[in-house]
């Protein structure tokens, strides 16, 4: 993996019980209030990465001399890349990854695609909490930015939170 | 046979199809070497023989997003060669899926809207396992943008 060449000094933490104390549970997440944040270089390791766990095959992601004489002039990520960016743009110590996190339903809208060599940025909070069926859900919000301040996708997302 | 990519001729009911993919321990992991999700969800079957409040998956479950990943494929393969761009994606997960499951996106053809400045198509997806129950289900926009607006 590229690991090193992100811009996060330290290496990705693979393992989510290390730091699972530091994390805020549900009584702790404050609606509103931004969530840490790190900016993240994308390289096209990671993006061929992400092609192949789904099997995506397109040019425009992966063959750069196909990619400069399609529509973008140049590489792209495929855009459902903000799954990657999401753990990529967060501490160890945030709350998505508490170990028993279940992901509950997200909707994403893409404005224009991130590329290889792009250090984006993460704009992120919870926006709201509620409790329903005895399960805790946390509702959050994420907006992705390129390194010149261009809006690249927005998100909102449920999970239920560990009990 | 799966519907062109074309604003014109495309009508409600049309459908598209994305490949079979065959959800493995392996496919999982890399899933979780290329999302850097690393929930014990997926990689830690002890874990997993536990409780999550009245529910108890028995094993390791494939990411959710991993079907979020397949949908926006089969949209972007779909769309892409018509110069169509895959704008927004909404799904919520219905079952879990597990290694040995293989997993299929589709979608069907919803409405058609045109706008101010542009041509819409939303589409209903859906993934469904290999016993025909609907794992993932939601829906999606797709923007087909006018040739006059160049």
């Amino acid at each position: 993996m590229a690991q090193a060449e992100s811009s996060a000094a330290t290496p990705f933490e693979t393992d989510f019980w290390k730091d699972a104390k530091l994390r805020k549970v549900w009584d702790d997440i404050v609606p509103g209030e931004p969530r840490k944040t790190l900016p993240y270089l994308l390289t096209q390791d990671a993006i061929a990465l992400y092609c192949r766990a789904v099997g995506e095959t397109n040019p425009l992601y992966l063959d750069e001399a196909a990619a400069k004489a399609g529509p973008y002039g140049g590489l792209i990520a495929p855009p459902a890349i903000h799954i990657l960016l999401m753990f990529a743009c967060t501490p160890a110590d945030d709350w998505m990854r508490s170990p028993g996190t279940v992901n509950a339903g997200q909707s994403w809208s893409y404005n224009i695609p991130a590329r290889p060599g792009d250090t984006i940025t993460l704009q992120a909070r919870a926006l709201d909490k509620f409790i329903k069926r005895e399960r805790l859900f946390v509702v959050h919000d994420n907006v992705f930015f390129n390194q010149h301040g261009d809006v690249i996708c927005s998100g909102r997302g449920q999970t239920i939170r560990p009990m | 046979m799966m519907t062109y990519a074309n604003f014109e001729t495309l009508k409600a009911g049309d459908t598209i199809d994305g490949p079979a993919f065959a959800v493995s321990r392996e496919s999982i992991r890399l899933f979780c070497d290329a999302s850097l999700d690393y929930n014990p969800l997926h990689l830690d079957d002890d874990y997993m023989k536990g409780d999550f409040g009245k529910t108890n998956f028995g094993g390791i479950i494939m990411h959710g997003m991993n079907n979020f990943g397949l949908i926006s494929r089969m949209l972007t393969d779909w769309a892409l060669p018509a110069g169509a761009i895959h704008r927004r994606l909404e799904t919520r997960w219905l079952k879990p899926v597990k290694p040995g499951d293989t997993i299929r996106p589709a979608g069907t053809i919803k409405a058609k809207q045109t706008t101010a400045k542009s041509r819409w198509v939303l589409v209903d997806v859906a993934v469904q396992n290999q016993r025909g129950e609907t794992v993932a289900a939601g829906e999606a926009m797709l923007e087909f943008p006018s040739a006059k607006a160049g």
